[in-house]
């Protein structure tokens, strides 16, 4: 199986599992944001400007269940998205601390944008969304999204 | 993973950074358009790509419900066998008796029972979605409530489902009075540095008017949105005091929305006194078990 439709089924994988698990079975914050971690991965092989559909469409998803803060989901992935692809060009690297740093960042400034965009009225306070959500959020993307990475072999390929 | 740098050819470069741009425009607009549109757009993504995560969680909570109540629902079934079979005469005098006063039904038709649904997704913390429409008598503003009281209020109607929040949202709002009706104010969310810590407020209550500690606030019925006698908490101790002329009041809420299930929604046919619903000893009776179930 080619690489690129091995990582699109990893994405719709992700996509599906990410709705089943909050919407569908309602678990909320224990499973983690597996919408994001299928755009950071995604914008790492895709341009910038399909990685941005991209996580306009997964942001119009969520923003349609969130009806209060409309849009912020929205803005949050675009840009989270653009954001992710523009590491290509700063980034080439594969090593462990950078991808960490991939997905824990990518994490935080999903919640931050998020932040931003929402109502003032209606987001939580700072230091849960951003602080607290976002970064242990981050961390917990990574946990997933690395041994996904081992799991698929493409960190293996990039080692050798 | 292969990690490419982006594509150097200059012309697919501009190609992708211009449908970025694109895409962000889109977003920022999606983020300002008017309210009845982004509803329009986010009930269409709802009725077709999310529909089946929603159903599922519909299946996923009556399975649930099934689970865990069949023992208690058969006792209740066979209780209730009994003390029909046993009545049954005395209902069918009662029935002779109000068909010749000509009087209504108890009740009849002024609610809808419904299962409620959380996306659990980021920013849709205090909504919650409804199988309940406006075919079913629902309307804009209808009261949400439960056996213990005041959930919430309803916020969009569509003909076959429709999207409610609840009293942890900062936009809500509730004319209240002290059981007595001795005092008046106005029922508020005030949020806290954690969501754990938001609480129900007592505001704008005269500052001579005293409110003793455990003592019911419910709905006043003022403003026509809810009716008149739904409890919604107990009074917890003073807020905050302003000058010599206004107290408010920290309140106990007699719901914890997050554990919430079943919820019943008033149809407008509703009238403007509910206070016989919630008779005290039945509400200590639900406030006993809320109190065993906060116990570690």
């Amino acid at each position: 199986m080619s690489h690129s439709i091995k990582l699109w089924l990893v994405v719709l994988c992700l996509f599906l599992a990410h709705f089943i698990m909050h919407v569908g079975f309602g678990l909320g914050p224990v499973v983690p944001d597996m919408l994001t971690i299928a755009l950071l991965l995604a914008a790492r092989e895709i341009g910038i400007g399909w990685a941005s559909g991209l996580g306009l469409a997964f942001g119009l998803l969520e923003d349609s269940l969130s009806v209060l803060a409309f849009g912020a989901s929205s803005v949050a992935m675009t840009m989270t998205g653009a954001l992710g692809a523009t590491t290509r060009n700063l980034f080439v690297g594969d090593s462990l601390s950078f991808q960490l740093s991939y997905f824990i960042l990518g994490k935080w400034a999903r919640e931050l944008l998020h932040w931003v965009m929402a109502d003032e009225a209606l987001r939580l306070p700072f230091l849960e969304q951003v602080m607290l959500n976002g970064l242990l959020g981050g961390v917990y993307v990574a946990a997933i999204a690395m041994p996904l990475m081992v799991l698929m072999g493409w960190r293996r390929r990039e080692v050798r | 993973m292969a990690f490419r740098p982006e594509p150097e050819h200059a012309e697919g470069q501009r190609r992708q950074n211009l449908l970025a741009i694109s895409f962000f425009i889109l977003a920022l607009v999606t983020a300002y358009i008017p309210a009845d549109m982004q509803q329009s757009i986010a009930w269409s993504v709802r009725v077709t790509t999310l529909r089946p995560f929603i159903l599922t969680q519909q299946w996923v909570v009556a399975a649930k419900e099934n689970a865990a109540e069949a023992g208690i629902l058969r006792a209740q079934l066979d209780s209730l066998t009994a003390t029909v079979s046993s009545q049954a005469g005395l209902l069918d005098e009662n029935r002779i008796l109000r068909d010749l006063l000509d009087l209504a039904e108890r009740g009849e038709g002024f609610f809808r029972p419904a299962t409620v649904l959380r996306s659990g997704i980021p920013g849709s913390e205090s909504m919650f979605f409804l199988e309940l429409g406006s075919g079913d008598g629902i309307e804009n503003g209808a009261p949400v409530v439960n056996r213990h009281g005041l959930v919430g209020r309803i916020l969009e109607v569509r003909q076959e489902s429709s999207i409610g929040m609840d009293w942890t949202h900062p936009d809500f709002r509730v004319s209240a009075m002290l059981q007595d009706g001795r005092t008046y104010g106005i029922v508020e969310n005030r949020r806290g540095a954690f969501r754990e810590e938001d609480r129900l407020v007592l505001n704008g209550t005269a500052y001579y008017e005293t409110a003793s500690d455990n003592t019911l606030v419910v709905t006043s019925g003022l403003g026509g949105v809810f009716p008149r006698g739904i409890p919604i908490g107990r009074i917890a101790g003073i807020e905050e005091v302003q000058g010599q002329w206004r107290k408010a009041y920290r309140l106990w809420p007699m719901v914890e929305p997050g554990s919430v299930t079943h919820v019943i929604v008033f149809t407008n046919r509703v009238p403007d006194n509910l206070d016989q619903l919630w008779s005290d000893d039945s509400l200590s009776t639900v406030e006993k078990e809320t109190v065993e179930r906060r116990k570690p």
